[in-house]
């Protein structure tokens, strides 16, 4: 028992004696240590691993990426340091006055009394700790719709189940609020309104010192001139007088628009503010709660705008001056003002219906007819394409597109010619195999991240192609799945493409390692957040159904796994036979029901055993395309085949709305992200309009072993978007199920033999295909492919049939693999090979 | 000769007996016979001492979110 370690614990401690093979591997992912350092996800154990094996080798990027991090990081320490002070000087304001009562005492720092309830509490929905600013709402007061509307916008969501919500204030989200238009004040008044107790004074004074400095100062791009605006005179003048800013300032006659004489530029803007709010917006719901008091005055009060403008050159140093200053500077893009850059024509087709979630994002991004950047958050499934397609067709300027691999490239491609009427000369696509360039004076681009990021040499072409994307200005950039990019790739991205609005989508802004916040200052802040429950209540993604299936141990295996290795313990508890049958039997249960199922696995050696042994086709990295295509599409349309098994390349890539039920035999560690991305998969159940449960996603996990502690931490993303967890102990009838596999102990001990005799490789995680890794290698997989085949082959007249051995083994090797195949797949995919 | 022993009767999930096999396999003093899947006989002066270690080993697979937030 002295050697008994959990990696989970000892975060990273446990591997680092093991074998190095995993960690070095041969992909590319690896070699580049530009994106390898980056990753904006993993597992804690898995990254900080990975990171130590190789520690020797990547020092010198890591130490300059940190210098490149330091300036974004620096305005993030500030925030956190607000956050921090913020929770030290709460316990003073309790008024001199005010008497404990008996029981105070045993709650300490925490008594909170002294805020008296309100008379008509019960109808306000919120309490707001005054401590730590989390603010937790009765989803099922009247308010409460609005209520969360306002919230999603000044505060992070933590937990949204069915009936009680949990925020949290932090500086960083009232950045975000003030950025979208919201004023101190309103964010107070609005509070107090709905609080059941008075605001604490710590809040107030929380929200006024995070909101005073933030957001008051634009740089808009008119006419492609810069400006600098503010809403108050007063630190205009504060600007001006700035030993930096103030030599920088441009006089242009016809934009005298400074603190003396708010003309001609505040009373344009006047004009654009007065355009009818959508119902939705964030305003509607101050008139709602608030009522209609002072919001006019208000309205005037922004609107009298003060601006002088600054040289394109100087912007840099405008904005690092505004930063150091506390006063940084948001970025808006005046697209209907912008002549310079010629318009495209786009729009969305009559068709095209927008849902209310999607056009409220939308609303939060061009708030007051100006497009802010930002990042929206949706799940999978709930249409974030069209999001960006819309927010396109509103700017109506050139437009890039970024995404992950080459699968969604086209997938966006062929969206935007789905959706909105640019013409399909106007898209140009620039992947590793396409890179034509549109003909037009504006138009649209679709790329990848590795594209465009790449900083090695390039061929002729795409050199080319990269000039003509630098050397022109953007209206629009649209960063689909955001949170898989790592940032210096982000960092070249966004200084190397100028783009005046940038929009970043995403389903799951989490990452193991709390990186995600740099994507905010990358980017810009989160606009929008979707409440996961409500969508699915509206019928727009799958109403799911959670089960984690605890299956026990065999005794043998257990024993086993008692004195195994770390590595070799994650192969025991996923080839548990209990777990098998538990397979076997959902399978079964499902595929009666008629549905569709997908079953996950990030071991191969497992989605391999489990496949064949069912007799099921199967996709993980290896699999060619061409397979792939046939296996999916044969999932689609034939109804002999019900269930595929997948590895990671399917976490995310892979679209099957037919899909609605899903079993996860392993996983990640505990990467909450791959499990929100999983569940992505069947969200866009086709049937989701049945009544009640119409898509189930079960999670396989062996008793007693480490998965359940990866297991409940994976969950924890899922659980916060209100999603129940059931447990199932037992499967009811698993026992008598015809044919189960492993119901004897001697299949048992032979499976057992088989895993043990396994090296530790096999254990290890498919080093993989998905997103999480297609970034920043997407370009190269090419390469890996090819030298994976080229092993192995002898020469010229060998690759023709020349040489007998070399064809006998070519052919020998072959014939296993097809041996390896249940005869039903065998005769699918495999006869015209034969041929 | 017959000999009487005094012993307790475990009875168990198979994982926890090999828990329990696991843990006396250091120090021989626990398990007086293992008598099937299920069950065991152990020393009774060492029942406490069982549950506690079993109580250690099983926490670790449990995980506990605001476990997570006092040591980041």
């Amino acid at each position: 028992m002295t050697d008994h370690q959990y990696q989970t614990r000892s975060k990273g401690g446990v591997f680092s004696g093991m074998d190095r093979d995993y960690f070095s591997d041969d992909s590319i992912a690896t070699d580049n240590s530009d994106y390898a350092d980056g990753y904006l996800d993993g597992d804690d154990a898995f990254e900080s691993n990975r990171g130590s094996a190789k520690s020797k080798a990547k020092k010198p990027q890591k130490k300059s990426s940190q210098r490149q991090k330091k300036s974004s990081n620096e305005t993030l320490n500030m925030l956190a340091a607000k956050d921090q002070s913020f929770l030290r000087d709460v316990h003073t304001d309790a008024p001199s006055d005010f008497v404990p009562d008996v029981v105070s005492g045993l709650f300490k720092s925490n008594d909170f009394s002294y805020l008296k309830l309100k008379p008509d509490h019960a109808s306000r929905p919120l309490w707001i700790s005054p401590s730590d600013g989390r603010i937790i709402l009765e989803s099922f007061s009247p308010l409460a719709e609005q209520a969360q509307d306002f919230l999603v916008t000044i505060a992070e969501p933590v937990s949204r189940p069915s009936h009680i919500h949990e925020y949290k204030i932090t500086a960083y989200s009232l950045y975000a609020a003030v950025s979208v238009g919201l004023e101190t004040d309103d964010i107070i008044a609005v509070l107090d309104r709905l609080s059941k107790v008075p605001v604490a004074p710590s809040i107030v004074n929380f929200i006024k010192s995070a909101t005073v400095s933030y957001g008051k100062v634009k740089l808009v791009i008119k006419h492609n001139r810069y400006f600098v605006e503010t809403s108050q005179a007063d630190i205009l003048q504060m600007l001006l007088k700035d030993p930096v800013i103030g030599t920088l300032r441009i006089d242009s006659e016809g934009n005298a628009a400074n603190e003396a004489s708010q003309d001609k530029n505040s009373k344009v803007d006047n004009n654009e503010n007065k355009k009818p709010v959508d119902p939705n917006d964030v305003e509607a719901v101050f008139s709602s709660v608030v009522g209609d008091n002072d919001i006019d005055d208000d309205n005037d009060d922004i609107d009298a705008v003060h601006a002088f403008e600054i040289a394109n050159a100087s912007v840099e140093i405008v904005k690092k001056r505004c930063q150091e200053i506390d006063y940084p500077v948001l970025e808006e893009y005046d697209f209907r003002n912008d002549h310079r850059n010629p318009d495209l024509d786009i729009d969305l087709k009559p068709s095209t219906q927008i849902r209310p979630y999607q056009e409220k994002s939308l609303s939060k991004m061009f708030g007051n007819g100006r497009a802010r950047s930002g990042i929206i958050v949706l799940p999978c499934g709930a249409g974030k394409t069209l999001v960006g397609i819309t927010a396109a067709c509103t700017i109506k300027k050139s437009v890039i597109v970024l995404c992950t691999s080459s699968v969604s490239v086209m997938q966006w491609r062929q969206q935007f010619l789905q959706w909105c009427t640019l013409q399909p000369e106007n898209v140009a696509v620039f992947t590793s195999d396409n890179k034509e360039m549109f003909q037009t004076e504006s138009g649209l681009v679709v790329s990848t991240y590795s594209m465009v990021a790449n900083t090695r040499n390039r061929s002729h072409d795409s050199q080319k192609v990269m000039d003509f994307l630098t050397g022109r200005e953007w209206g629009f950039i649209i960063l689909d799945e955001v949170h898989v990019v790592p940032a210096a790739m982000f960092r070249r991205v966004v200084t190397t493409i100028a783009a005046h609005a940038k929009l970043g989508l995403t389903a799951t802004l989490v990452r193991e390692d709390d990186k995600i916040s740099d994507l905010n200052f990358l980017i810009g802040p989160k606009l929008y957040e979707a409440n996961w429950m409500e969508l699915s209540q509206k019928g727009h993604i799958a109403n799911v159904q959670c089960a984690e299936v605890w299956c026990p141990m065999t005794a043998e295996f257990y024993q086993e796994y008692l004195r195994e290795s770390a590595r070799k313990r994650m192969l025991l508890y996923i080839m548990n036979p209990t777990k098998f049958q538990a397979c076997q039997f959902l399978i079964q249960y499902h595929e009666k029901r008629g549905d569709k199922i997908i079953v996950f696995s990030d071991n191969v050696y497992a989605l391999q055993e489990y496949a064949l042994k069912l007799g099921k086709p199967f996709i993980y990295g290896s699999t060619p395309q061409q397979e792939r295509m046939n296996i999916l599409q044969n999932f689609q349309y034939n109804d002999q085949i019900n269930t595929i098994f997948l590895s990671k390349v399917g976490d995310t890539s892979i679209d099957l709305p037919e899909a609605t039920c899903l079993i996860q035999i392993s996983s990640h560690y505990g990467s909450r992200r791959q499990e929100a991305q999983r569940l992505g998969r069947i969200l866009r159940a086709k049937r989701r309009n049945d009544e009640g449960f119409n898509a189930f996603f079960y999670s396989l996990v062996s008793k007693d072993t480490q998965e359940m502690y990866y297991s409940t931490k994976r969950q924890a993303f899922l659980v916060d978007q209100g999603y129940a967890f059931k447990v199932i102990t037992h499967l009811h009838g698993m026992e008598s199920l015809p044919n189960l596999a492993y119901s004897t102990a001697r299949e048992r001990r032979e499976l057992l033999q088989e895993v043990l005799l396994k090296n530790e490789e096999a254990a290890g995680i498919e080093i993989g295909d998905d997103a999480d890794n297609t970034v920043g290698r997407g370009a190269h997989s090419n390469k890996r492919v090819k030298s994976k085949a080229v092993r192995g082959e002898g020469s010229l007249s060998g690759l023709a049939g020349g040489e007998d051995m070399a064809y006998l083994e070519y052919s020998s090797n072959k014939n296993k693999d097809l041996k390896d195949h249940h005869p039903l797949i065998r005769k699918m995919y495999y006869r015209n090979l034969k041929k | 000769m017959p000999r009487a022993r005094k012993g307790a009767l475990v009875q168990c999930d198979p994982s926890i007996k090999a828990l329990i096999v696991q843990i006396d396999a250091n120090r021989n003093d626990i398990i007086l016979e293992e008598l099937d899947d299920t069950h065991l006989l152990i020393d009774p002066t060492k029942v406490d001492f069982i549950k506690t270690e079993l109580n250690r080993l099983l926490s670790q697979n449990i995980y506990d979110p605001l476990d997570e937030e006092d040591n980041p």
